[in-house]
This record gives C-alpha cells, sequence and structure tokens, in this order.
C-alpha cells in the first residue's frame, strides 16, 4: 500500500501500434459493418455471417497484442497474484499535472491514489482523479474512427493525412491549423515546435473553457511582462480570496487546499489560525469554510480590491466608490489581516476578475512584501509564445484562410464563447479531424473523428506549473480503439509509425542525453539544473527507471519564490456603479463535478453532491432565496435567461431550473459550465448549457434578464433540509475555546448508560476521526469510497426517489444569517457504533459487531428487512432497492466493461441487500496479512481507509484505539472533540473535531 | 315447531323480540338452522357473482402486484433510503389490528359472557383468519430478498446460525405465526358443530362427504358436548393474552427502537386498542352488508351494532388519550427531537394526512355518544369505514413521520407511494373480499350451534 511498490513500474502491456495496411487484428469484419448491421437489421446472409463471427469471436479476442507480452506462467518479477500493484503516472488538468498511484490487479487498473512525492499530491487526489478509472472503462467513449459519420479505419485517417502532407511540405503549412487545450507534456510542446519548424505557417491556437487568460493578462499589467502566477499558501499566514475559490475544484485544488488548511489546523492550544476572509458573488465551497464571507456582486470585487488596498496603503491605490456598511466592514477586516500577516500575507484573485484587478493583487502584495514569499511570478512556458486565441482562427477559418484543421482534445463547438461563431467556421474548411476521448458536438462537425486513448491507456508526460515533469504511463493496453496525440502530431510531422511510448521515450533520452530536461524557463535557455542525466549515473535506462517508479523527474522544477519588479504604474480596476438592482448579474463558474463538461460522462461525478446545493445530475442556477421569493417561484422553477438588452436577438435564452442559495449575493444568478451536452452516453440531455449567454468580451459575467418560465422541474438533490434545526449537529466553537487543555479521557464520567454488556477489547479497536475545520467539502472522499467499495450509481430518477448509494455522505449545513452565511460541512461515514441500534433489530444477525469494533454487515446473510436502517440514527445505511450493481444498472454501467472497474477485495452486493461503510475493511484485512507475515502486529499508518487516503486536506485520521500512541487516541483528547449525537448512546467510533473559525473581525469588536 | 316454515323477519313480525332484543321472541332451533344454513344452500345470486367476481379482479391485481415486485425489486415501492419502511409495513400493522377484533369478540366476549357475540362471532373470527393471514403475507413481501426469509426461523443448519433474538422481528414472526395458527383452530373448532349441521342437510353426496370430513364425525352427543366446551372455553381463555401479545409484539417493532416518535412505552397498550377500536370498525363495515345480503336481520340485529358501536367509543377516546399523551411526552420531556417530531406531524409535508386521521379516530367516534347514531346503520357504517380509513392513516403514519424527519435535519426526506404501492394494498383488500365472499357461500356466516344455545337461555326456543 505504500508508494514504494511503484518501483516494479516497468510496463508490462504497451499500448498497440497501428501499422499502415494491415487491419488492426483478425476481425473477419469491419468494425463499422458489424454496428451498421446491428442498427439497420439483420437480414439472412448477415445473421449467418454473425453466426461464423461469433464462432471466430473467442479466437480474436484471444488474440496476441503486436507488441511483446509476458503470460502469466513467468509472473512479472514483484508480482503476487491477488496483490495489487501500483504505478506511478500523472493526470493533467489544463496543463498542470498531479502526480498519481494507479493501482492494478492482475493489469486492471481499479484505483487512484495520490503520489506522495509529487508536490500537487502528496499523496492525496481530488475527485476527478477518483473518478479517472470510470472514464477508463467507459463503454461510451469513441472507439471508431470516422470519416463523414461513417466508419472508417485510423489507417485510411493516416493516409488522407501523408496525402495532404505533400501540399503542406510545399506551402510550408499554409492553411494548416492545428486547435489544442492547454497541455503541460514536454513532448507534445516539442512535437508542437517540430511542426512549427516544419511548417512555419502553420497556425496553432489554444483554447480551455477554462482558461487563465485574465491572470496572465494582469501578470503583464503588473509587471510588464508575460508570466504566471503561483500560489503557495502554505507560506501564508492570512487568506483573503477575492472571487477566487482556492479551495475549489481546479487543477490544483490539492496543493492549494492542503496549503491553506495546513495554516488554520488548530489542536489543543492552538493561538494562531490563518484566517481566511472570503468576498465571492456565490456560495462556493471556500466561501463556506470562510472565517469571514461577504456575499457581493462580481463587479463590486473590485472597488473592494481598491478599499483593501487603500486601507493598506499601497502607492497609487485610490479609493473607489462608495462602499455598502457590509463592504466597508469586510475591508477594513482584510486589511487588517492582512497587515497583521505582513510578508505571509496572501491575498488572490479568482479567474472572473479583470486583469486589473489581477494586478492590483500583486501590488498590494508587493506592498505587504509577500509578493516572492507567498505568490510566485513564475515564467511562461516556452509554448505560450506563437499561440492563437479561438477567435483569431475562428476569424481565419471563416474567411477560408484554413484549409486543414485539427482539433486535439477539445470541444469548441460546444465550449467555444457564443460570439465566437466557431462551428459555422469549422463548414468552411475542407479538412477537418478532431482528436477526443468521447464522439461529441464538435467530433460531429468535423470530417474525420479519432477516438483518443484514455490517460491510463497512453504514454505521455506532465508538467506541474512549476515545471516538474512526471511520465504518464499506461496502465493497461486500449480497451478501446483509441489514438495519441502525441503519435497523430508525430504523423502530421510525417512520422507515421510512431508509437507514443516511444516518442515519449525518444523525447526524455534526447533531453537526458544533451542535459536539457530540465526547462521550465523562457525558450532556448537550458535548465536550472543541467537536467537530469548530469550528476547521476550515465545510464539512461536507470534514469528512465526511476522516473516511471517516482513518478517525477528531478530536475526539470523551475524555482519558485521569485518575482520580478512592479511596472511603475498599472491602469487601477475600474469599477462599475452599483449596478441597477432590478436586473440580474449571470456568473459563470466551473462545475465542481464536470469541470467545463469534460468529464460530464462520468456517472460518478454526474452522481456526486455539489458541494453546497447537494444537487447531482444537472447544474441548477443558485439564487439568492430572497430573490427566489421576489420572483415568485421555488426551487426546481424553470426560468429563461436572456441577455440583458438583446431584445430577442441571436441569443438564445437559457431555460435553466433555479435553486435557492443563502450567500448568493442579491442580483447574482450564479451558473455552471459543462452541462446541456448534446453527446455522451451518460451526459446526453443532463442539465442547461449556458454557454450562449458565454461572450469573449463576458467570459464570466454579464447582466441578464430574468423571466420565470411558469414550468417547474424537480431537481435531484441528495440533502433536502440545510438548516440544523437549532440541533448541535455540527459543533462549532471560536478560536479561543482551543485556549484549554487537552482532555483526560480516562477521568470523563459523561458516557451514557446502557443495558448491554460491553464487547471485550482486543489488540485492534479502530475509530476514526474528522475534522471539520480541515473539511473543505471538496468530496474526494465520497468518489474515493465509490470507487474503493464499488459502490454503484443509481441515476437521477433514482436520486429523486431518494435513494442515494453513497456510504460516505457530505452534510453541509447553511450557518449564520443569509447575507452573511456560511456552511458547516460534516462528511458522515458509518459511525460504527459500540452500542450500535441497527444491531439488535437485525433478525438474522447480518448486522454484528466484529472483534476489532466494526460494525459489519454480512451481505450473505441479509435478507433486506431494513430495520437497520430504519433504526439508525444517522442513517448512514444504504438499501439496493434494485440490482444497482448486477442486472439494473443504470444507462450503459451494466456493460461487461464496466465491471472490470469493480475492486475485486470487496463484494458486489445484490438487489435486496443493505450495504454501508465498512471503514474499508478490506484494507484492514489487507493490513493484517501483511502483519502476520512480517509477524508483527498493524502499526499506527498501516490501514488507510479510501476517503483518508484522498482527502486533499487530511481531515480524515483513521487508527487503532487500543494503541495508546495513536493519532485517534491523540485527536480524542482534543478539547474540541465531540461524538455526534452522543446523547443517544450508541457511542460512536467515528467521531469529530468541530469547526473552529477565527473571526478576526468580531474577536476584536469584541475585545 | 309451527313456525319452522317463517323466517326470522316474519317472526319478529309475529311474536316481537326476545327481552334484550337480539333475536325473535319465538324463534325454535329449527328456524335458526333453517335462517342460516339456508344461506349456504341457496343458489348463488347474481349480486354474489358480481361481488366475487369484482374482488377475484383485486386477486388478478395483488398477483401481478407481487410478480412485479419479486421481479423488480422493492424499489417498485416508494420507500427510499431514509423511509425505509413504507406501505407494506403499515398495511400488516394496519391487517393484523382488524385481524385482532375477531378473536377478542370470540374469547374475550366469550368469558366474560356477552351473550351478543353469539351471532358475530363467525365471521368476526373468519375475517381475523383472513386478515392476520393477509398480514402475514405483507412481512414476506416487504423484505428485500424473500426467498431467504427462513433464515429467520430457528432451523438447524451447518452454519449453527440462529436468528438474532434481540430482534423484534424475530418476536413479531412468532407472534405473528402463534396468532395465525391459534386462530385457525379457534375458528376451525367453533365450526366442527355446524360443519355437522351442513352434512346433515346436504342434498349431493359430495357436499356430505366434503362437509362430513371436516365435521370430524360429530354427533352432537353430550359426551362430544362436554369435551366441546372444555375445550373451546380453553382456547379462548388462551387467545386473550394471544390477542394481547400480536399487537404489543408489533409495537414493540416500533418501541424497541430509538427513534422519536416510536421510543414511546405507551405503544403496545396503544397499538392493542388501535387493533381492536379498527378490527371493530371492520366488524360493523361488514356486518351491514352481510345481514342485509344474507338476510340475517333477526339474528344480527341492532342491539348488536349499538353494542360494537360503544366499544368503538371506547377505542376512538383511548387512541385520542394516546395522541395527546405523545404530545404531552414530547412537551414533558423536553426533549427536542422528540417536540420537532410532534410539530411535523402537524405541519409538516404530511400535515394534512394526520389532521384527517385525527378526525377519524378522534372526532368521529364521538358520535357514539348517541343512541340515535349508535342505532343508524348508515352512520355506523360511513363511521366505521372512517375509522378503518383512520387507523390505516395512523399506520403508514407512523413510518413516514418518523422516518421522514429523524435526528439530522439532512436525512429528511418524502415518502411517494407509487403506483405498485397501492395495487398491492388494493390488492389485498381484493383477496380479503373474495375470501370473505366464498367463506358466506360455502360456511354458515353465524354460528348454528351458539344461537341455538342462546336461543334456549333467552328463552326463544321451547
Amino acid at each position: 500500500m505504500s508508494a514504494g511498490d511503484a518501483s516494479h513500474a516497468a510496463p508490462r502491456y504497451r499500448p498497440r501500434e497501428a501499422v499502415i495496411g494491415e487491419t488492426a487484428g483478425p476481425m473477419p469484419m469491419e468494425d463499422g459493418e458489424l454496428l451498421q448491421v446491428a442498427r439497420e437489421g439483420f437480414d439472412r446472409r448477415s445473421v449467418l455471417k454473425f453466426l461464423g463471427l461469433s464462432a471466430a469471436m473467442p479466437l480474436a479476442a484471444c488474440s496476441a497484442p503486436h507488441e511483446e507480452i509476458v503470460p502469466y506462467v513467468e509472473m512479472p518479477e514483484g508480482l503476487v497474484a491477488g496483490e495489487p500493484q501500483y504505478f506511478a503516472t500523472a493526470f493533467d488538468l489544463n496543463g498542470i499535472a498531479t502526480g498519481l498511484l494507479a493501482e492494478s490487479h492482475e493489469g486492471r487498473p481499479t484505483k487512484i491514489e495520490g503520489n506522495p512525492d509529487h508536490p500537487n499530491s502528496l499523496g492525496s487526489t481530488d475527485a476527478f482523479h477518483q473518478a479517472m478509472v470510470l472514464s477508463l472503462y467507459d463503454p461510451g467513449r469513441a472507439s471508431l474512427v470516422r470519416r463523414a459519420g461513417e466508419f472508417s479505419t485510423y489507417d485510411a485517417f493516416l493516409q488522407a493525412i501523408v496525402a495532404r502532407r505533400a501540399e503542406w511540405s510545399q506551402t510550408s503549412g499554409e492553411g494548416l491549423a492545428l486547435l489544442v487545450g492547454e497541455s503541460g507534456s514536454p513532448t507534445m510542446e516539442r512535437l508542437l515546435q517540430g511542426l512549427q519548424r516544419d511548417y512555419p505557417k502553420m497556425r496553432l491556437a489554444v483554447f480551455e473553457p477554462i482558461s487563465r487568460e485574465n491572470q496572465r493578462q494582469g501578470v503583464k499589467a503588473a509587471f510588464g511582462k508575460p508570466g504566471r502566477v503561483h500560489l503557495m499558501p502554505a507560506e501564508a499566514g492570512a487568506f483573503v480570496c477575492l472571487d477566487h475559490d482556492i479551495l475549489g475544484p481546479g487543477p490544483e485544488q490539492v496543493r492549494l487546499s492542503r496549503g491553506v488548511v495546513d495554516r488554520r489546523r488548530v489542536r489543543a492550544g492552538s493561538t494562531t489560525m490563518a484566517p481566511l476572509l472570503v468576498a465571492e458573488p456565490v456560495l462556493t465551497a471556500t466561501g463556506g469554510t470562510a472565517d469571514e464571507r461577504l456575499a457581493c456582486r462580481r463587479s463590486r470585487i473590485a472597488a473592494l480590491a481598491s478599499a483593501i488596498a487603500t486601507r493598506l496603503g499601497v502607492p497609487g491605490s485610490e479609493s473607489s466608490g462608495d462602499l455598502t456598511a457590509r463592504e466597508t466592514r469586510f475591508s477594513d477586516t482584510a486589511a487588517m489581516a492582512l497587515r497583521e500577516a505582513g510578508g505571509r500575507a496572501l491575498l488572490t484573485v479568482g479567474e472572473a476578475q479583470p486583469p486589473e484587478v489581477h494586478a492590483l493583487a500583486h501590488r498590494i502584495n508587493a506592498h505587504l512584501g509577500s509578493l516572492g514569499r507567498t505568490v510566485s511570478i513564475l515564467p511562461p512556458r516556452r509554448s505560450e509564445s506563437k499561440l492563437e486565441a479561438l477567435d483569431e482562427l475562428t476569424a481565419a477559418m471563416a474567411d477560408g484562410s484554413v484549409t486543414d484543421l485539427f482539433v486535439l482534445g477539445v470541444n469548441p463547438v460546444y465550449s467555444a464563447p457564443a460570439d465566437i461563431a466557431f462551428e459555422d467556421a469549422l463548414q468552411k474548411v475542407p479538412f477537418t479531424a478532431h482528436l477526443s476521448l468521447y464522439e461529441d458536438e464538435t467530433s460531429e462537425k468535423c470530417l474525420w473523428h479519432v477516438p483518443q486513448l484514455h490517460p491510463l491507456e497512453e504514454w505521455s508526460d506532465a508538467r506541474t506549473a512549476t515545471g516538474l515533469a512526471s511520465i504518464v504511463q499506461p496502465l493497461v493496453s486500449p480497451l478501446y480503439e483509441g489514438h495519441s496525440p502525441l503519435s497523430l502530431l508525430a504523423a502530421l510531422g510525417g512520422q507515421v509509425n510512431r508509437s507514443a511510448h516511444d516518442i515519449v521515450l525518444a523525447n526524455w533520452r534526447e533531453r537526458f542525453e544533451t542535459g536539457g530536461a530540465g526547462g521550465e524557463t523562457a525558450a532556448g535557455t537550458g535548465g536550472p539544473t543541467g537536467g537530469p542525466g548530469r550528476g547521476g549515473a550515465g545510464d539512461f535506462e536507470t534514469f528512465w527507471r526511476t522516473v516511471l517508479a517516482r513518478g517525477t523527474i528531478e530536475g526539470t522544477g523551475t524555482e519558485t519564490g521569485r518575482a520580478p519588479a512592479l511596472t511603475a504604474r498599472s491602469a487601477a480596476p475600474t469599477s462599475p456603479d452599483e449596478p441597477d438592482t432590478g436586473s440580474f448579474e449571470a456568473v459563470f463558474l466551473p462545475d465542481p463535478a464536470v469541470w467545463d463538461g469534460r468529464f460530464s460522462n462520468n456517472a460518478w461525478l454526474q452522481e456526486l453532491p455539489r458541494p453546497i446545493t447537494k444537487e447531482v445530475w444537472g447544474n441548477a442556477a443558485a439564487i439568492n432565496p430572497a430573490d427566489v421569493a421576489a420572483l415568485g417561484i421555488a426551487d426546481g422553477a424553470l426560468v429563461s435567461i436572456t441577455v440583458a438588452g438583446s431584445n430577442g436577438d441571436a441569443s438564445r435564452p437559457v431555460l435553466i431550473p433555479v435553486i435557492a442559495v443563502p450567500g448568493v449575493a442579491r442580483g447574482t444568478i450564479g451558473l455552471t459550465l459543462g452541462y446541456g451536452r448534446r453527446f455522451g452516453s451518460v451526459a446526453r440531455g443532463i442539465g442547461a448549457d449556458v454557454g450562449p449567454l458565454r461572450t469573449t468580451d463576458a467570459l464570466w459575467m454579464r447582466a441578464v434578464e430574468v423571466s420565470v418560465t411558469g414550468a417547474s422541474v424537480e431537481l435531484a438533490l441528495t440533502q433536502h433540509t440545510h438548516q440544523m434545526h437549532g440541533r448541535e449537529i455540527v459543533k462549532e466553537m471560536p478560536l479561543s475555546a482551543l485556549a484549554g487543555q487537552a482532555r483526560d479521557l480516562a477521568t470523563e464520567t459523561d458516557v451514557p448508560p446502557t443495558l448491554f454488556p460491553d464487547f471485550p477489547r482486543g489488540p485492534y479497536e479502530w475509530a476514526m476521526v474528522i475534522d471539520q475545520t480541515a473539511c473543505i467539502n471538496c468530496s474526494a472522499c465520497v468518489v474515493a469510497c465509490q470507487a474503493e467499495n464499488n459502490v454503484p450509481v443509481v441515476g437521477p430518477a433514482e436520486i429523486r426517489r431518494g435513494r442515494d448509494m453513497h456510504w460516505l455522505r457530505i452534510d453541509t449545513y447553511y450557518t449564520g444569517e443569509d447575507e452573511a452565511v456560511s456552511t458547516a460541512s460534516q462528511p458522515v461515514p458509518c459511525m460504527h457504533c459500540e452500542k450500535a441500534p441497527c444491531e439488535p433489530m437485525c433478525p438474522v444477525g447480518a448486522a454484528i459487531h466484529d472483534s476489532e469494533g466494526l460494525n459489519v454487515q454480512v451481505y450473505n446473510r441479509c435478507i433486506g428487512t431494513r430495520d437497520c436502517q430504519a433504526n439508525c440514527p444517522y442513517k448512514v445505511r444504504r438499501f439496493n432497492f434494485f440490482a444497482y450493481a448486477n442486472g439494473q444498472e443504470f444507462a450503459d454501467l451494466g456493460d461487461p466493461m464496466v465491471h472490470a472497474v469493480h475492486n475485486p477485495d470487496v463484494t458486489v452486493r445484490a438487489r435486496g441487500v443493505m450495504e454501508k461503510c465498512t471503514y474499508c475493511v478490506q484494507r484492514i484485512s489487507g493490513a493484517r496479512r501483511e502483519a502476520i507475515r512480517k509477524d508483527g502486529t498493524i502499526a499506527e499508518g498501516e490501514v488507510v481507509t479510501a476517503c483518508q487516503q484522498a482527502c486533499p486536506t487530511q481531515a480524515i485520521s483513521f487508527g487503532n484505539l487500543s494503541e495508546a500512541g495513536s493519532s485517534v487516541n491523540a485527536l480524542r483528547r482534543e478539547p474540541h472533540h465531540y461524538a455526534l449525537l452522543e446523547e443517544l448512546g450508541t457511542r460512536p467510533r467515528t467521531t469529530y473535531l468541530a469547526k473552529v473559525t477565527n473571526r478576526i473581525g468580531e474577536d476584536r469588536e469584541g475585545g | 315447531m309451527s313456525d319452522a316454515s317463517l323466517s326470522g323477519r316474519e317472526l319478529i313480525a309475529e311474536h316481537g323480540r326476545t327481552r334484550d332484543g337480539l333475536m325473535p321472541a319465538e324463534m325454535g332451533y329449527r328456524s335458526i338452522t333453517d335462517e342460516v344454513a339456508g344461506a349456504v344452500f341457496a343458489r348463488p345470486t347474481r349480486l354474489w357473482m358480481a361481488l366475487v367476481g369484482v374482488s377475484f379482479l383485486g386477486v388478478v391485481l395483488l398477483f401481478v402486484s407481487i410478480w412485479v415486485l419479486l421481479a423488480e425489486g422493492v424499489g417498485v415501492w416508494g420507500i427510499n433510503s431514509d423511509v425505509v419502511w413504507g406501505y407494506a409495513v403499515a398495511n400488516y400493522v394496519w391487517w393484523i389490528g382488524i385481524g385482532n377484533a375477531g378473536t377478542l369478540i370470540s374469547s374475550m366476549l366469550l368469558l366474560t359472557r356477552q351473550k351478543w357475540r353469539a351471532s358475530i362471532n363467525r365471521y368476526a373470527e373468519a375475517m381475523t383468519l383472513f386478515a392476520a393471514s393477509i398480514a402475514g403475507l405483507f412481512p414476506l413481501l416487504h423484505v428485500g430478498r424473500p426467498w431467504l426469509v427462513h433464515f429467520m426461523t430457528p432451523y438447524p443448519n451447518t452454519m449453527d446460525l440462529w436468528p438474532q433474538w434481540r430482534s423484534p422481528l424475530v418476536w413479531d414472526m412468532f407472534a405473528i405465526a402463534c396468532y395465525i395458527l391459534f386462530s385457525l383452530l379457534f375458528w376451525y373448532t367453533g365450526l366442527i358443530p355446524d360443519l355437522a349441521t351442513l352434512r346433515d342437510r346436504a342434498k349431493t353426496r359430495f357436499v356430505k362427504v366434503a362437509y362430513g370430513l371436516f365435521a370430524l364425525g360429530w354427533t352432537g352427543s353430550s359426551r362430544q358436548w362436554r369435551a366441546f366446551d372444555a375445550y373451546y372455553y380453553a382456547m379462548a381463555a388462551l387467545g386473550v393474552p394471544l390477542v394481547i401479545s400480536i399487537h404489543s409484539v408489533v409495537g414493540l417493532d416500533y418501541a424497541a427502537t430509538l427513534m422519536p416518535g416510536w421510543q414511546e412505552t405507551i405503544f403496545p397498550p396503544y397499538f392493542v386498542v388501535g387493533a381492536m377500536f379498527s378490527g371493530f370498525a371492520m366488524v360493523v363495515t361488514l356486518t351491514i352488508p352481510i345481514r342485509w345480503g344474507l338476510g340475517l336481520e333477526a339474528i344480527i340485529t341492532r342491539n348488536h351494532l349499538d353494542a360494537m358501536a360503544k366499544i368503538m367509543l371506547f377505542g376512538g377516546l383511548v387512541m385520542t388519550f394516546s395522541y395527546s399523551f405523545e404530545w404531552f411526552n414530547a412537551w414533558y420531556t423536553g426533549n427536542e427531537v422528540d417536540r420537532a417530531h410532534v410539530v411535523a406531524q402537524f405541519t409538516g409535508q404530511y400535515w394534512w394526512l394526520y389532521w384527517l386521521m385525527l378526525a377519524c379516530n378522534g372526532a368521529v367516534p364521538q358520535l357514539f355518544w348517541f343512541r340515535l347514531c349508535r342505532r343508524n346503520l348508515v352512520i355506523i357504517f360511513i363511521a366505521g369505514v372512517l375509522i378503518n380509513l383512520g387507523m390505516w392513516l395512523e399506520r403508514i403514519l407512523i413510518n413516514m413521520n418518523t422516518l421522514s424527519h429523524g435526528f439530522l435535519p439532512s436525512t429528511d426526506s418524502t415518502y411517494v407511494p407509487t403506483f405498485w404501492d397501492w395495487s398491492l394494498f388494493l390488492g389485498s383488500f381484493g383477496l380479503f373480499c373474495f375470501l370473505f365472499f366464498l367463506f358466506a357461500k360455502v360456511i354458515p356466516t353465524a354460528s348454528i350451534h351458539e344461537i341455538r344455545e342462546l336461543a334456549h337461555k333467552e328463552g326463544a326456543a321451547r
């Protein structure tokens, strides 16, 4: 269970190479024909053909791949059958990598963990990473090469490229255009540079629906040269986040939230806690966690930033217009917190803010002396020069100057801003090709569609923001036909035969040999440490094996903690006057579960309750309850949103249901991206596409008109009541309450009485403590639990009927009054009560207590009376009302391929059976087997539950109560430790640390 | 015996009634037999055929519902992760409650020498038997894997596994099993002399043999009557604790938990009285059509209904008391969750069902303070139906209110029944009616021998 296992990370499977002029396998028919017949029905001849085919199928399925494979007769070194292996790999989101360890059971990846040696992971993961394995097996993935919608082959595609290449060579790439997403892959960057050399007139454009453009422009405005912002919250002593969801989803969620929470983790006697102050338009996980939160319109942030700058005396700052009383109070408090933290202060601004606000933030940080300490300005990536934006490319396409367009990995037809007529321009390009994981909106409009391989199937590489490179290793040979963007780019450059493996290997071999493997600096210069080959053993094979095993390539990162000098003056942010309260301001946000829509076919993520609203399978618009009441509607009512003042011209209205969320600024309507997809076996038709409202000049906010349609839909929610009704469910306390000493558990006498005798204590008494101060509601634990424990997906209809299957849920309660609302989030797994109310209820003894204090459920014995859940005060048990996992799966999740995602150590539950959190009993068993082999006992830290392992902020601790020195024992002595519904006498093993807040404003006023 | 040819109605017209009004003043043994057995041997009427047909449709609906349930899973119902108990449990409790009245009438009234029970005990017992059997069906269907319910029984197995004896469900299973067995035996025992009468009156060989087999060679000798009486009274004495235990145990299913609204010591007696209440309401609801349909007005008189109405009034008062005790307790204990539960009952999403239930169970029985209402067939009938509705609402609300509003507000949820929830309930009602109509045609609906005994004691028969 440790990263050490990754040392066996030699690739055992390599992706199949496509060879021109040779069919991919001994299939008697083309794939296309099979599906076409399946669609159009069978005649007698095809029935006979299929009879023959089905006889030949087993043989075909058993054929060996082209490359060398090693049979299990000669087992790979270090492999124990039944024991999982871990391989280091990486996952790239918007060009920033997170190092991961993929768990593989006999060559079948089933689970993703963080790579402890990787700075963007530190052993943890986010929800996207956890859900990766489901996408790998997704039967809805693209698996066919298509030409004009008809089935074709990759060979035919390559031949078409070869034919076109002759022309490009002559015209030096005139008319050739590439459109890519943000990628951190050094090899890809190199291939693109090669192409730019070969075809100097080639257009290279980059497009991301969720970009960092404002941030980049902000750096340029403040420092006069390009650069990238790199936040280092782990160094900070106070956080002020202006419209920045620093703890929210994103490529660096794990690193940033770990940094913030580490500065806010408090224990007995703690007197310091970095305050977190957030001003934001829509209640996000960050705002809910904050000590001080201001709900304010996105357009007011600039004024707020100016006010803070003025209060801090930032040179050149000028007091902007009038602030409301709340805004004044917030900026006072923020300025005070920042001033106190001084050089360790961190003021951050979200991407949605205009460049001037970003620039002002840099000035504030510089003034405080924290620029370079808590925030670095990194040099731009080599690739960032010579890039076109989507609008420029689209203009070129529209005027006919683009003849060949290759779209790699992005889906601009769906996600391009509404004013960029990409779809129309696409029709003017004679040769278009789209490489993507799914057949999507863009695939439909392109001449060629080529399926892309999943990151767990292909070789690649990736980089963190600081340039630390990792190799992306395949865990399994491709499950469906697919191709790597690397080999496609190589083919464009004339190398049609190269596999991604060869390309990546060759790139790193070259860099190793020339000593240029480093290099996150400006173009041309060598790496800061001279590359990975220098100083180490000169053998590339050793270097390569080390790199694969460790998951990072040392010497590739650039130094942080630097920032260039500010320019003398930059434009001060202008903030519009208080917008008229009659119209709404729509703000656009990435979706915490599907991001920009790229994860929308992942059923785990679709069914992941959104951090605040607990909505699943949809993207309702978040509106303040008072606004909802003013509109005279209720949750689920469909509203029609149009661009203000558009007078019904081109922009079509967006129909979207609303959900009342306290803490949304009045007059703000929060819209998340990524929904309303027209493609995807799971994603199709779910939610509303807010794209029509989003234009280049209003990427993140715009004034809109909202009209009530009168229709309504039933939202799919997993939590309906967010009020605690005055009960102490999530305890909250100020930092000052921790001043006291740790409790002595031995002298505590408030243990509730019981009639039942205590179970005898054994050498292992498992317990979990969850720190609610550290919980940021990111829900990585929920998906981790789902992946680890084979928790089925039930679909939106079942969710609407209240049949959520997650073993671990995060309850979110609103606290505080409406404007200054905060959230208290409480992860609720099974409490494993010592006096479990479920156990005496079960008539057949399926719910029983084991010798290590676990409350276990014996699936074979369970007859499904549900009495246990009826009597569970925490309602943590989950019932298989249908055969969600075997026979009645949602959508295409019953496909045999998807069963491969199951963890072989965990039973797949049948219909009619109750299930629940087991404290990952299979991991405890694994640790016990390991301990017996060592002839020892299970030590602290040898059992890590799936939720604990995933948690980016390490809010979950798990361990043995019988071990005096265990972390859970220590945490149980904390003054802010408590058990949920303690008064019922259930004596839970899962307990909590109260949510501690550091409300500096109030404390000062009070004092 | 000169009046042998006259019907009960004619006899009343001629001779008036006995002093307590329970039967005609002059009614020979033969008239009684004619009156009751006649209904069995008469040709089936069109109405009867139609009723059997309609109720058979209900039986079909029941079996279709069960088929769909077994094929798809309990997910076809409206239950969810929080409200895990739905109509199946509520219907079970309701049917068991109905099944209580027959035994109460038979045994408790027998032991307390309430002579008016004689003419209604037979079909009340039949009602008990059918209702209890249907009730027994629901727990089987309620569980997720009905094919494994034998796990609940203590049978020898290689794993040495026994039921989990602390579970109220195990107690419940034994209670229902005992009760159904007892009801069957008690009912059958009381039937034996009447089966012999039917055997003796049968006109065809087949019918004679069929009744004869079940009559167990009853000849009506003094020896037999002595043994019969001793056995029957002993059974009745057994029945009283059983009828108390069965519904007490059902109450314990709830009371043994820690959930707000369930964990109340009042539950066992409250459930017993509730059962008696709904049982009597059902007897009344059945009596009025039966005495009309089978022409038994002479034997089942308004005095019977009057007596039953008084019991319903008593039941209604106890129920009202129990409800108010619940409210008082929630207030008195100061427990915020219990208090929130009571508030949710009155104002939560099921508020109108709760108010309707209070009206049916608390207000409607108050009519029976008035003699006029106790003797008005229409009022009694409507009141009986309303009380049954109220008691059924009480059963579903016990499940829904507690499970929809638990300890953690995050788990609040709403139960919305589906078509298959309703179809199973209606189907069970169809089965009940179907069995009852068959019973009315095959077996004497009133106890011939006991009415004869009554006639003897009343001095009506000489």
